[in-house]
Order: C-alpha cells, then sequence, then structure tokens
C-alpha cells in the first residue's frame, strides 16, 4: 500500500468513526443519518407535511430557538469584557461600544435578539393557541411553554440592568418597586431580588448571575423538556391526519406515536390501532426538513445582522440614583403592565400578571374538549378563539400605549408630536 | 427438627421493620430536602449590608434657606427650614420609587407615573399609595443637622434648632 493510499484510508476509516452513516444518498441512509446523529435525533426520520407548511407554524418556535443560540453566543463573547460592579460595569459598555473589535455589532445583536425572541415567543404561543395545539396530547407541553415565556422575560429584564445606564437603573427601580406590592412576601421578594434595600452592586451582581447562570440553565432546561415532548408528540395536525386520541392516552397512557419504534413500544396492545396515518404520506426529514431549518437559521442570522449594523443598542448616561428621567419607563414588554400600574400598582403589578400566568397554565385543562385541532382559527372553538384574541389585542394595545404615547408625568402624548 | 415460624407472622414481623425503615427513611430524605431548602433560602438573604448608612449629617442650620427647600439628590430627600423649625422630607415616591420634583405651589409631583403630594407630602392624586415619609432630625456634636431615616415622623413635626 502506498503512503497516500494509507492515509486516505485512515482518513476515510476516521471520518467514518465520527459520522457513521457518511452523506447519506438513500432514504434508507438518511434515516440511519438522523438516527445516529446525537444532534439530529432530536428530529424523526420522517415527518408530516403539515408541520412542513410555513403558514402552519410559521417556524416560530424554531425562530424562538434560534434568537436563544444567537443570544448564548453573543452573551458568552460580551461576558469576556463585562465586569458586574457599579464602577466598572458602565465602563465595559462603553468599551464595548468604541474599543473591542466588533464589539458594538456583538452588542446590537444581543439587545436586538432578545427583544425579538420576547416577539417571537409570544407569537409562538399565539400560533399555538390558534391552532389548537395546547390539547391532549400536548397539555403539559402548553405549560412548560408558559413557563419558557416567563423565563424569556426574566431574562431579558435581568439582563436590562447590566449596562449600568440610566434607561437600566430606572427601569429596574420601577420593576423592582413592583414586586414590592405582591401582598405578604412582596417585601422579601425585593430584598431578594436586590441582595438589599438599594439597587447597587448586591443587585448588579444577583441579576447577573441570574441572567448569565440560573436563567439559562433553567431555560436549556426547559426547552430540552419542550422538544422532547415535541418529538414525542409530533406537531398538532388536523382530523384525520392527527392520532386517533384513545381513552387510554387521555388517562395518561402511553400516547399513540407516529414514530416507528413508538409503534414497537405498543405492538403488544394489539387492540389498540396504533397506525396513525399512511407512512408514505409522511416524508423524509432528510433533507426536506432539515434544509429548511438550516435556510430558517440563516433567514434569522442575516436578518440579525442587517438590524445590528443598521441600529445601534441603547446606551443612556451613567447610571444616576438622584436624578430620575421623565418618563421613567420599565423594558418595552413591560409598558402595559406598566400602564395598569399607572392606575393600581396592586392590579397592574401582581394581581393582572398573577392572574394571566394563572389563566394561561389552566389553559388546556379549561378547554379539555380535542376538537379544532391542526388548524388555524377552527369554527369549533370560535369561542377560545375570541377570548384569547381580545387578551393577545389588549396586551398589544397596551403595550403600544405604554411604550408610544405616554410622555413626560406618564401623561397622554402624541407619538408623532415628537 | 426445628419448626419454622409461621409464614404469617414472619411477614408481619418483615413488614413492620420494612415500614419502619421506609417511614424513617422517607422522613429524613424529606427533613433533609426541607432542610436544604430552608437553608438555601436563608442563604439568599444578606446578613450585612453595603449601602449607604440611614443616619448622616446634612450640612449646619444655616446651609438651609429658610422659606425654601434644599434637595438633597444624594440622600434623596428634601430639607425645609421654615418659621417653626426644621424638617426633612423623603424625595422617593411610594409608588414606584421615582424622585419627586417640587413643585411651584408648594407640593410635590412624581414624573414616572404621575402621583401628586401636596405640601406636607400626603396623597392627593394616585396612584401612589401612601404619604410621602417624613425622617426625623437631631443636631450632631459638631452642629450638624443629622437626617435619620429609620425614624419616621408625623407631619406636624418641627425641629427647632
Amino acid at each position: 500500500m502506498t503512503a497516500r493510499a494509507y492515509v486516505r484510508q485512515t482518513l476515510e476509516t476516521g471520518w467514518r468513526t465520527v459520522f457513521r452513516v457518511g452523506w447519506p444518498r438513500t432514504d434508507k441512509d438518511r434515516s440511519a443519518a438522523m438516527i445516529s446523529s446525537f444532534f439530529l435525533h432530536v428530529h424523526s426520520a420522517k415527518v408530516k407535511p403539515n408541520s412542513l407548511r410555513a403558514a402552519y407554524t410559521f417556524g416560530l418556535g424554531l425562530i424562538s430557538f434560534y434568537m436563544l443560540l444567537v443570544l448564548t453566543v453573543t452573551g458568552v463573547a460580551l461576558m469576556l469584557y463585562y465586569t458586574p460592579s457599579p464602577d466598572a460595569a458602565y465602563r465595559s459598555m462603553k468599551d464595548l461600544q468604541f474599543v473591542v473589535t466588533f464589539g458594538p455589532v456583538l452588542r446590537n445583536m444581543h439587545r436586538w435578539a432578545a427583544h425579538a425572541m420576547v416577539v417571537a415567543v409570544f407569537l409562538h404561543m399565539c400560533r399555538v393557541f390558534f391552532t389548537g395545539g395546547y390539547k391532549l396530547p400536548r397539555q403539559f407541553n402548553w405549560v412548560v411553554g408558559v413557563g419558557l415565556l416567563i423565563m424569556t422575560l426574566g431574562l431579558s429584564f435581568t439582563g436590562y440592568l447590566l449596562p449600568w445606564d440610566q434607561l437600566a437603573f430606572w427601569a429596574i427601580t420601577v420593576g423592582s418597586n413592583i414586586a414590592g406590592y405582591a401582598p405578604g412576601v412582596g417585601e422579601s421578594a425585593k430584598y431578594l431580588l436586590l441582595g438589599g434595600t438599594v439597587i447597587g452592586s448586591g443587585a448588579l451582581l444577583r441579576f447577573y448571575v441570574l441572567h448569565c447562570v440560573i436563567l439559562p440553565v433553567a431555560v436549556v432546561t426547559l426547552v430540552a423538556v419542550h422538544f422532547f415532548r415535541v418529538r414525542k408528540d409530533g406537531l398538532s395536525a388536523p382530523p384525520g391526519r392527527a392520532p386517533a386520541t384513545t381513552a387510554e392516552a387521555a388517562k395518561g397512557g402511553f400516547p399513540p406515536s407516529a414514530r416507528s419504534y413508538g409503534l414497537m413500544a405498543l405492538a403488544d396492545r394489539p387492540a389498540q390501532p396504533v397506525v396513525e396515518s399512511d407512512p408514505d404520506e409522511e416524508v423524509m426529514a432528510w433533507p426536506h426538513l432539515l434544509y429548511r431549518e438550516l435556510l430558517l437559521l440563516l433567514a434569522v442570522v442575516v436578518a440579525l445582522h442587517v438590524v445590528a449594523l443598521l441600529f445601534n443598542a441603547p446606551l443612556e448616561e451613567l447610571a444616576n440614583p438622584t436624578r430620575t428621567p421623565n418618563p421613567a419607563k420599565a423594558p418595552w414588554y413591560f409598558l402595559g403592565l406598566q400602564e395598569l400600574v399607572h392606575y393600581s400598582a396592586f392590579i397592574g403589578g401582581v394581581l393582572v400578571p398573577g392572574l394571566i400566568v394563572l389563566a394561561l397554565v389552566l389553559v388546556p385543562y379549561l378547554d379539555p374538549s380535542p376538537r379544532g385541532v391542526g388548524v388555524w382559527f377552527s369554527p369549533e372553538r370560535r369561542r377560545a378563539n375570541w377570548i384569547f384574541g381580545v387578551f393577545a389585542v389588549v396586551t398589544i394595545v397596551l403595550t403600544l400605549i405604554g411604550t408610544l404615547f405616554r410622555g413626560p408625568n406618564w401623561a397622554w402624548v402624541w407619538p408623532w408630536t415628537g | 427438627m426445628k419448626t419454622p415460624k409461621p409464614p404469617e407472622a414472619g411477614a408481619s414481623k418483615e413488614s413492620t421493620r420494612r415500614r419502619f425503615l421506609l417511614t424513617t427513611g422517607t422522613t429524613t430524605v424529606v427533613a433533609g430536602v426541607v432542610g436544604f431548602l430552608g437553608a438555601t433560602a436563608r442563604f439568599l438573604f444578606p446578613n450585612v449590608l453595603y449601602e449607604p448608612p440611614s443616619r448622616f449629617p446634612v450640612g449646619g442650620p444655616d446651609d438651609f434657606p429658610t422659606g425654601s427647600p434644599t434637595f438633597l439628590p444624594n440622600q434623596r430627600l428634601f430639607v425645609f427650614n421654615s418659621d417653626a423649625g426644621f424638617y426633612s422630607i423623603s424625595s422617593i415616591c411610594t409608588h414606584l420609587g421615582c424622585n419627586v420634583n417640587h413643585v411651584a405651589s408648594g407640593g410635590f409631583a412624581c414624573p414616572c407615573h404621575g402621583s401628586q403630594f401636596d405640601a406636607n407630602g400626603q396623597v392627593i392624586h394616585g396612584p401612589a399609595p401612601r404619604p410621602l415619609a417624613w425622617f426625623g432630625l437631631s443636631l450632631s456634636s459638631r452642629g450638624e443637622l443629622v437626617v435619620d431615616q429609620r425614624r419616621i415622623v408625623e407631619p406636624d413635626y418641627r425641629f427647632k434648632v
């Protein structure tokens, strides 16, 4: 054997120890490639055409996840130049803006991706609701999703303080004082969150640890559970193309699964029909799903770059506890609540958000009817759609009012009057 | 020949022992977890706060002109020198903690959510739920006015030098 042939053979063998299937050219190999890869195995080998339709999901869950990826990468990069202390934090921001190579792009991407993630997660929740995706057997995954929404807001909120500028300081002053209105535990909760009674070095360090360690670990864990359940249950589909809901599944038994090893797991139950649809109706995840996912990732990354290059993330002057800007606004996604807080701190800051979270968690259990799944705005679920639609519109309108129509002393202003 | 024990008695004894071990074990684990959670919660409450003192001198009585309020931004309070004596009112809005501004009419207005207070710091327009805090005053050995933010006093309080 020549040296060249030896090197070639060794490389090929070595390559095969990593990618056992190689580049798949047949459907069998494509299935094998999906199943044998740790990363690809989050997908099933075959998927329903319904879950590939862009107009069904709008890729919102995936976009939320991509935002999380971008935020992780840019966030870790920013950590290398950031010091979480009141003396140094703002200087770090100025360094990132003017001294660090690519610092502004990284910071801008991080800030805009954080905003985009809040929007994407909210829209994803609306999509799942309006297509009835929270119904049997996906009730618990909806609850996990509500948890992820809250954590997304928590991540964004804790990140808001870190620049230690006026915007950060006063948004967190308003936000943490809202926590103080919770009956009984409010003052303790605020003391716990701030690590003291004022927003100082203790609060900044706590927000930093929450933002960079505790909440990301919690989010990644919940995302794993969320994906695992999607993987097990598949995406919601219209009647006829979805597995029949069995009484056993309703009682919490093994849910009908489209996946092949799901069939094997159920093979000792001949009484229960387990074939949800003709497998031939399904398409190979490689390339149909994978290419779409890659294309969407590319689109998200390119869009974020464009936005980050065109628009700078805001950075006001150094935090000054003695001078309150007028008006002092919370982050935009809390401005709907701040608008309510303007009328009553308890109602807007504690009661309404508490009831919203409770109602969202209970949604799948208050609406147990299995009908109207898999299509947008199913007429069979008109009442539920109306209720959620009003909730979504009110949320958006209140947020817009707080963001655009409130000026000094929280008085009404028209945005076009400057 | 040794007679084996009746199976019922053995099973019962074993079941009692098993139940005892199970109960003891479970109780210990639960107690451990509860203790751990309690200790974690306690750990999160700091024992020492490296925060500005709540009792501090603000200057000599002559530094405060009669009739007009003096705003001390770093301490977030107003000091008033009236004919009846000195008094100090917090500038921290009781709604959500913004600094209130002193207005020409003699009261206070919060820039964040529009709360309004009269000259004594009493709420005349929401959403603030409580009046502005009044702080007790004293005189230090060096003749300086000292504000004690832990000593909350009534609005008729006046400190004579």
